[in-house]
């Protein structure tokens, strides 16, 4: 009953502004007849409250997704439960506000002083993280509605070979941190501007993002999940925590008998296969490697700090102030430029042009510092990466990889134990 | 390697969105309403040039007069009385935001929303007038002999006073033909003024109209220009501000496409003061009055300044 | 196997704390809002009719509209934001409309009065009745955001494109800046 709570809440201010608008500054003209004068109409948008629904509705959907993935072991439960997700958050509230597009307003809640987050986006941010921790991508598997839609128009997927799936799998790390810098820097929400399916799901968008859509959904036909996989920045983040889930999916109850059933199942190639090799591995060359691997990533941290911050200039240039100020000094002749929207409006603004480029230059060295830590994270992301190829786990079953399994229990149905 | 024509899709979708989105790339506004035409004048009608400017700091100035060789300001809760060039000689705090004011030999007159205050011609204030009823908005004074005519906007009349404060009566402009049709007053823009004939005008905006009256209230004549051009008078009410010159033809100012003007006597447009572009983009008309030697003193709100026009000298 | 749940154990306790520190500190510097929802607004006053709003929403018919502050407006004949200028006939016909979807609405009242309502079926924010009425008019015609047709995107496609950065996030109890809203007692000079 907090919504209604809230709506009444809401009146007393919603009606003293109509009052407040019948306050006439000058006489009215004078009207013989009855004329009644209207008022202007302020239409209300949906209820606060209805937002905590949303994330009351997260909740369930998550609980359930666990439940269905980990206790119960059904694939049907999770089908519908994905559908479900793809009717409400997607058709119904049309894919916004999302937990990947959370990550932006967290950043910038961090990072802007004056940015005040709503609770609600916080907590789709939050909500699926800790759900990771405990019971693994969950909320990829039946909560996200970008992943329901992916999932449900998987037809017939191929194989994606390991090196280049790996290759890839650098893309979301890039995405997040380039996400997190624009967002932090206040220039834009680039998860928004280039979500491929909310087009789809208001069914209404620009042209650009619908083609993009249709791009996705052709591609998802064959490459399962293409933007879960390859791009999805809050996928990054859920992959780092699912790795350390108290629990998590697992493909078989009791004991894997090496069938490789699940194998055809995974239309991702989340199942991890067990080493060929049986012999004991060469502790000393391992341990070797393992430690120059080691000793490479602050190297590669550096490197990549110092690409980032020689790449601050380019990457300021997305921020409009930077943009405008870049343009006007270098080309001043733009000025007498009439047609030019922007120009002409910056010009008509009594704003001048040395002001301008102090406050682009107060943001290119926000982005200096973003620059250099975006490139020390991607450094350190590159370095783990390889890493990882190196250590060594010993593994003798097939088994769902914590990491890159998004819990659609598709390889549930097919193990036999 | 359908897929890797995807990609590329994909890829270039992204990269043709970003470029198209930089600052010199976007595309023209489909719906452009340009109302350029209508600010710029052919340059021989521009008979008048900017001569000096005082400005006052960042004062709230209301209303500007000129007579006993004195320019006579009301800004909000102060009358000013400064020389010709510029220098403030007297400065008197008003008790409430004042409207408009006007001078004479006889003393200075300003009016505030609903009543009109006497004060001598040094700054002293002689009595404050009967207040009328809430509804009043006085936006305008001018001085006949021993009369006082007044604009009441929020009411649409034209009030007459005897310099002594005594209110003599009010007209509201109402006709029986067809053809006029009262004061009709959309905002509080409301002048009128005395010719050096001893006549009276009255502006009435709605109608974009000049409108002689007797002293009683008979209406004489008038004229009225209707239109976008140069030469007429366009918006739902201008012009907002009025003076006479000294040859009986009236200085205009318009509010909305902020321009100074002058009409003949019957109408026609004799020159232009200041065209739309020596004004900035807002639009409020500035207050006006006007020198015996016919210089033109123009209040303007937007830059908080009294702008002097004066006759271009042709050499 | 004690070493494999130990990083598990303490991999999860640390990303934890990572999230608790970095929840705790927007909390802590209140920028959390638990009872509002955020909308974005228009600033009339700053908004100069670039026609964007009505190319950049990504609804089709755009989710602003003209709003008529009645209380402003003349009510006049040669309405500044109905006609096109250089009109000679002032009646509803369409060649002398500036509207171009036919979106505003002209009524006599009486003499010499009309009204001049929009209709927001057909509203397409193109913004030259603003433009129009600004130059011309009292300039009460002007361009609102309607949240009942608002999608509330994170981030407003139009706000990213306006070039005088007249749409802003606002709370929902100030979601309409509409004009004519005087707070302070009526002076009626200029300003």
């Amino acid at each position: 009953m907090k919504w209604i709570k809230i709506i009444l809440f809401l009146m007393p201010f919603m009606m003293a502004f109509s009052g407040l608008q019948a306050q006439q500054r000058f006489p009215k003209p004078e009207f013989h007849n009855n004329y009644v004068q209207p008022t202007p109409t302020t239409p209300e948008p949906r209820g606060v409250g209805m937002e905590f629904m949303d994330v009351l509705v997260l909740l369930v959907v998550l609980s359930l997704t666990s439940w269905f993935a980990i206790k119960k072991r059904s694939r049907n439960g999770i089908l519908l439960l994905t559908v479900f997700s793809a009717i409400y958050f997607g058709f119904y509230r049309n894919g916004c506000i999302c937990s990947i597009g959370s990550i932006q307003n967290v950043a910038l809640a961090f990072a802007d002083p004056k940015y005040v987050i709503s609770l609600y986006a916080l907590l789709f941010f939050l909500i699926p993280l800790i759900f990771s921790l405990f019971f693994g991508r969950v909320f990829c598997g039946a909560a996200c509605p970008l992943g329901a839609i992916q999932d449900l128009f998987i037809y017939k997927p191929i194989t994606i070979p390991a090196w280049l799936r790996k290759t890839l799998g650098f893309i979301p790390y890039l995405y997040l941190g380039l996400a997190v810098l624009y967002a932090a820097t206040g220039t834009e929400f680039i998860i928004c501007r280039y979500d491929p399916f909310i087009g789809i799901y208001r069914m209404n968008g620009p042209h650009l993002m619908i083609y993009l859509g249709i791009a996705f959904l052709l591609m998802g036909l064959f490459v399962a999940r293409p933007y879960c996989r390859f791009f999805c920045p809050y996928g990054a983040i859920l992959n780092v925590f699912s790795r350390f889930s108290r629990r998590h999916l697992s493909v078989y109850q009791t004991k894997c008998i090496q069938c490789k059933l699940c194998t055809t199942a995974c239309p991702f190639e989340a199942i991890d296969f067990p080493d060929e090799d049986k012999s004991k591995p060469d502790n000393r060359s391992n341990t070797r490697k393992f430690i120059l691997y080691l000793g490479l990533i602050p190297l590669m941290m550096v490197a990549g700090a110092w690409i980032g911050s020689k790449s601050d200039v380019f990457l300021s240039r997305a921020h409009p102030d930077v943009y405008l100020a870049e343009l006007l000094v270098s080309h001043p002749e733009l000025k007498s430029d009439s047609k030019n929207i922007d120009i002409q409006t910056f010009l008509a603004s009594g704003k001048s042009l040395d002001t301008l480029v102090a406050e682009a230059q107060v943001i290119r060295d926000k982005f200096h510092t973003g620059s250099w830590i975006l490139g020390a994270f991607l450094g350190l992301v590159i370095g783990l990466m390889a890493i990882n190829q190196v250590i060594f786990r010993r593994k003798d079953e097939y088994q769902a990889n914590k990491g890159t399994c998004v819990s659609c229990a598709r390889c549930l149905d097919y193990c036999p134990v | 390697m359908v897929l890797l024509l995807l990609a590329g899709v994909i890829v270039g979708l992204v990269v043709i969105d970003l470029r198209n989105s930089r600052l010199d790339k976007r595309p023209d506004n489909p719906y452009e309403y340009s109302v350029d035409q209508f600010k710029s004048v052919d340059p021989a009608l521009i008979r008048y040039e900017e001569t000096i400017d005082f400005t006052f700091g960042d004062l709230d100035l209301r209303g500007i007069a000129f007579a006993n060789n004195r320019l006579y300001l009301v800004e909000d809760f102060y009358l000013v009385i400064v020389s010709p060039e510029g220098k403030k000689l007297v400065k008197t705090e008003l008790p409430e935001s004042p409207i408009c004011v006007t001078a004479s030999s006889k003393g200075i007159f300003i009016g505030y929303k609903n009543h009109i205050s006497q004060y001598t011609t040094d700054g002293m204030l002689v009595k404050n007038w009967e207040p009328l009823n809430d509804s009043a908005v006085i936006t305008s004074l001018a001085l006949a002999d021993s009369l006082l005519f007044a604009a009441d906007a929020g009411n649409r009349k034209v009030l007459k006073y005897r310099t002594d404060g005594t209110f003599s009566g009010s007209f509201n402009g109402k006709r029986d033909s067809a053809d006029l049709h009262g004061f009709i007053i959309p905002s509080p823009y409301f002048e009128l003024a005395v010719n050096p004939y001893g006549e009276l005008w009255v502006v009435n905006p709605g109608m974009h109209a000049f409108e002689n009256y007797s002293f009683d209230g008979t209406l004489r004549e008038y004229w009225d220009k209707t239109g976008m051009t140069i030469d007429a008078f366009s918006g739902c009410c201008n012009p907002a501000q009025m003076a006479v010159m000294p040859d009986g033809s009236f200085v205009t100012a318009e509010k909305g496409m902020v321009r100074i003007k002058i009409h003949k006597a019957s109408g026609e447009l004799e020159s232009v003061v200041a065209p739309a572009e020596m004004f900035g983009g807002g639009t409020y008309a500035p207050d006006l009055a006007v020198s015996p030697s016919g210089d033109i003193y123009a209040l303007d709100y937007e830059k908080k300044m009294i702008r002097v026009f004066q006759l271009i000298k042709t050499k | 196997m004690k070493r494999k749940t130990f990083i598990n154990n303490s991999g999860r306790l640390i990303l934890m704390g990572g999230l608790v520190y970095l929840t705790g500190s927007i909390i802590l510097k209140r920028k959390v809002s638990a009872s509002g929802k955020y909308v974005w607004q228009i600033d009339p006053f700053k908004c100069t009719q670039c026609g964007r709003c009505a190319t950049q929403c990504v609804r089709d018919l755009s989710a602003v509209k003209c709003v008529h502050a009645y209380q402003l407006c003349g009510y006049c004949d040669l309405c500044g934001g109905y006609f096109k200028p250089n009109t000679h006939k002032l009646n509803t016909g369409a060649e002398s409309q500036l509207c171009p979807t036919g979106a505003l609405k002209r009524k006599y009242v009486e003499e010499p009065f009309f009204e001049y309502t929009i209709d927001e079926k057909l509203c397409n924010a193109c913004g030259k009745c603003v433009k129009g009425c600004g130059s011309f008019g009292n300039g009460s015609l002007h361009l609102q955001i309607r949240h009942n047709l608002c999608q509330n995107c994170n981030e407003c496609s139009i706000a990213r494109l306006c070039p005088s950065n007249a749409i802003s996030r606002v709370p929902i109890e100030a979601a309409y800046q509409i004009k004519g809203d005087f707070k302070k007692p009526v002076i009626t000079a200029p300003k």
